[in-house]
């Protein structure tokens, strides 16, 4: 850290910076999501399919995120493990109305949480249970089971239902991940 | 060995009936979002539907008159957005359906009728025959083996009172032959690309081929076949070259091109019914009802058979372009599906029940799917797992590949021409040679067994009086060991008596605490043991045979003679 970052934060102008990995099937909504939570005059109209990935910035109250919004398409889901290493925090994104596919987000899941990067790591996991508003759309509770998020022990993870065209759902994730990622940063001082 | 497959959707009670021409995957809606197009044949009579899944949501429902035989989805204009047709065969005719809508129904041209069977109709129809005179007249022609309209064949299997009432019916309306389709496909027309427009290609149980322009709806071109084609593969473009291999109810496969009218010049005759056709690349893959799977090359060459546990109820491609895998799935009535790598089986899936329909391709927004309907009606669908590799290994007993890897042969050497022409000109003088020292081998060996004999040197007695078996064992690790020596008499009945055991040694080695054991009477079949402690008196851990000897008072020469090895021995404890 420069030490011009470190006279703006002791002056309270900047934020701490933290990087989150935003991964999930394609379609899932990702990109749509990271859309939401930017600032409006930077939102983009339209959205479409991810190559490779993008790198997105927004802020809460007391962080600054910078987003890797990977692609979920199948070749391109080995990009996500060379970020592994750099995130603080980990956003899962499913689409709750693709029961055909829910196996396949937990396999990525699975993957994921084996990866060596992850797996020792107590790095937070926020899922969003995407697309709630379809009518297909299974319940965040059941999304959970189906991806039996309850056999996460050792990382904190959290997960809500979310609506990435109104933006419903996103911020009460988005604090909570603030919250963890706040809390390994104090910790780490 | 962890599966392949993630299981994506189970419903084992989906009450489907249906089969793998009747099962296809389109993205119907030109939203990314691929549904699957099942055809349905109800009971088997009634309930006939078509029937469209999104994601695991049957979406919509279609009522279909008569069986269908075959679904597919072609483009067949070139309208934006890009959105596939369905046709459904099904009788005489094709229903096309179009963003889920009838849209079209196409029907085969009618076939020449009699004209015998006509004039009767038509003298029907003035009333100036009686029905039993029409029966009898069309029974005559049946007979005669003319192929009648499906109306005289129903005429003829009514009953004498019901004769009247069928013909009054139907006897006003034109007489008219029709066909039925057995098995449809699609041939792009101009273009190869995934969109392109293409044609149907419709085979009928009268033995023809039909190509079917698929915006007028014309038949293109008409192709008459030795029998009643059952199924098709279509590979090429219309206007440019194709190739259709299609094989029929005699068991035997066509070959035709653009351009031949009839199909016999390349034929693969095979020696049972086929119950299921790929081709993949240029070979083609037979599945055949004595349990075997059949590869043959286009030219007809066969190429391979691999026998199969149990009987194939359906065989499908599949074709995965993200990963270059093309194998071939095989379905079996053991609830397996096999899945083969040109001849190697490399995978084994397990299902729920006897898989009748088999669909693999992009189903939702996933490439790898699999769907399966199986014969007690269920609905499954399996995905490809990423991380799945398979090896070109025969995951069953079999050559392995590297028997058909080439050897790198160096050339042949002057000696060894030299030695090969020698032993080709000395065949005979070689071969005396060897025999001659066999025969000295085989008498050597008789004379040692002789003289062993003679010395009683084996362990078995082989005197006729005196049948006995001797066996012994040492235990312990030194410097004292305990030998045990069996003793059994072998005869049936005659019982042994006045034996003495007793032992050579090298008395600088060895001392035997009992050096002279009498033996009791033995009585046939027990076994007797004998003990006794042997001191080893070297420390620098030499060691040495001790003979056992069976000796009968009376007589010089031992019965039977064992020999025992001795054990290393420890050092001598310190004492
Ligand atoms: N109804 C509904 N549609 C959504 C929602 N979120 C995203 N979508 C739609 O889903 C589609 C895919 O959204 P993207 O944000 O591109 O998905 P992605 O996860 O970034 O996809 P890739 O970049 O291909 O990995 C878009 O058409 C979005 O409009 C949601 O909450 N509800
Ligand atoms: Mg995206």
């Amino acid at each position: 850290m420069g030490l011009f970052d470190m006279l703006a934060r002791w002056l309270g102008v900047k934020k701490k910076e933290a990087n989150v990995l935003v991964v999930g099937l394609d379609n899932s909504g990702k990109t749509t999501i990271l859309n939401q939570l930017k600032p409006d005059d930077t939102k983009a109209h339209d959205i479409v399919p991810t190559v490779g990935f993008n790198v997105e910035k927004f802020a809460t109250k007391s962080l600054s995120f910078t987003a890797f919004d990977m692609s979920g398409q199948g070749r391109y889901r080995n990009l996500w493990e060379h970020y592994y290493r750099e995130c603080h925090g980990v956003i899962f994104v499913v689409d709750s109305s693709d029961k055909l596919r829910m196996v396949v987000a937990k396999d990525e899941l699975d993957q994921l949480l084996q990866h060596p990067d992850v797996k020792n790591r107590r790095i937070p996991i926020l899922f969003f249970a995407n697309k709630m508003d379809m009518r297909e759309a299974v319940s965040s509770v059941k999304c959970s089971s189906l991806m039996e998020l309850e056999l996460i022990r050792d990382k904190p993870w959290h997960i809500c239902a979310s609506n990435a065209m109104t933006g419903e759902g996103l911020h009460e994730g988005v604090e909570w991940l603030t919250d963890q990622i706040k809390d390994l940063v104090d910790k780490k001082k | 060995m962890t599966s392949k497959w993630l299981d994506a959707y189970h419903d084992p009670v989906a009450s489907l009936y249906t089969f793998t021409q009747c099962l296809t995957l389109a993205d119907i809606q030109a939203d990314g979002d691929w549904k699957l197009i099942i055809a349905d044949l109800g009971t088997g009579s009634y309930d006939m539907k078509l029937k469209v899944y999104k994601n695991t949501n049957l979406m919509s429902e279609h009522a279909i008159i008569d069986l269908p035989t075959g679904v597919v989805n072609f483009y067949m204009d070139t309208l934006e957005p890009r959105t596939p047709a369905i046709a459904v065969a099904s009788g005489p005719y094709i229903y096309i359906y179009k963003n889920l809508r009838p849209y079209f129904k196409f029907t085969l041209p009618p076939l020449s009728i009699n004209q015998i069977e006509q004039e009767l109709w038509e003298q029907a129809k003035h009333d100036n025959i009686n029905v039993f005179v029409l029966r009898d007249a069309l029974e005559g022609l049946r007979s005669d083996g003319q192929l009648l309209t499906v109306r005289s064949l129903k005429f003829l299997q009514l009953e004498s009172t019901d004769l009247e009432a069928f013909a009054n019916l139907h006897k006003h309306a034109p007489l008219k032959r029709q066909t039925v389709i057995t098995c449809l496909d699609t041939l792009k027309k101009s273009l190869a690309d995934e969109d392109a427009i293409s044609c149907l290609v419709v085979g009928t149980e009268n033995k023809s081929i039909y190509i079917l322009d698929p915006e007028a709806f014309t038949v293109l071109t008409t192709v008459d076949l030795p029998s009643i084609p059952v199924f098709i593969s279509v590979n090429g473009l219309y206007d440019v070259e194709y190739r259709l291999v299609v094989s029929c109810r005699n068991g035997c496969i066509y070959t035709l091109k653009r351009g031949s009218k009839e199909g016999s010049k390349y034929c693969i005759e095979l020696n049972s019914q086929p119950v299921g056709m790929e081709r993949i690349n240029k070979t083609i893959y037979v599945g055949c009802m004595d349990e075997t799977l059949q590869c043959y090359s286009s030219k007809g060459k066969k190429l391979w058979t691999i026998k199969l546990p149990t009987s194939i109820t359906t065989m499908k491609t599949l074709d995965y372009s993200p990963r270059q895998l093309k194998t071939l799935l095989v379905a079996l009535s053991n609830n397996e599906i096999h899945m083969y790598k040109d001849k190697y089986l490399v995978d084994v899936i397990k299902t729920e029940g006897v898989v009748t329909g088999l669909q693999f391709g992009r189903f939702g927004r996933e490439d790898g799917t699999l769907v399966m309907t199986t014969r007690g009606g269920g609905l499954f669908v399996k995905i490809l797992k990423r991380s799945a590799k398979f090896e070109e290994k025969d995951a069953l007993a079999g050559p392995p590949i590297s028997q058909n890897q080439k050897i790198n042969i160096p050339k042949k050497t002057k000696l060894f021409v030299d030695q090969t022409l020698r032993e080709r000109q000395n065949a005979v003088a070689m071969h005396r040679t060897f025999q001659r020292d066999l025969y000295l081998l085989r008498l050597n060996t008789a004379r040692q067994y002789v003289k062993a004999l003679d010395n009683s040197m084996n362990p078995i007695s082989s005197d006729p009086t005196e049948p006995l078996k001797l066996s012994a064992q040492i235990q312990g690790i030194g410097p004292t060991f305990k030998l045990t020596v069996n003793l059994q008499n072998t005869s049936l009945s005659q019982p042994t008596s006045n034996l003495i055991i007793t032992f050579n040694y090298d008395d600088k080695l060895y001392s035997f605490r009992n050096k002279f054991i009498e033996a009791p009477m033995l009585v046939p079949g027990l076994n007797y043991a004998f003990e006794t402690f042997i001191d080893c008196l070297n420390e620098k851990g030499v060691s040495d045979n001790v003979k056992v000897y069976v000796l009968k008072s009376g007589r010089s020469v031992p019965i039977i003679t064992g020999v025992i090895s001795m054990p290393v021995s420890e050092a001598v404890a310190v004492a």
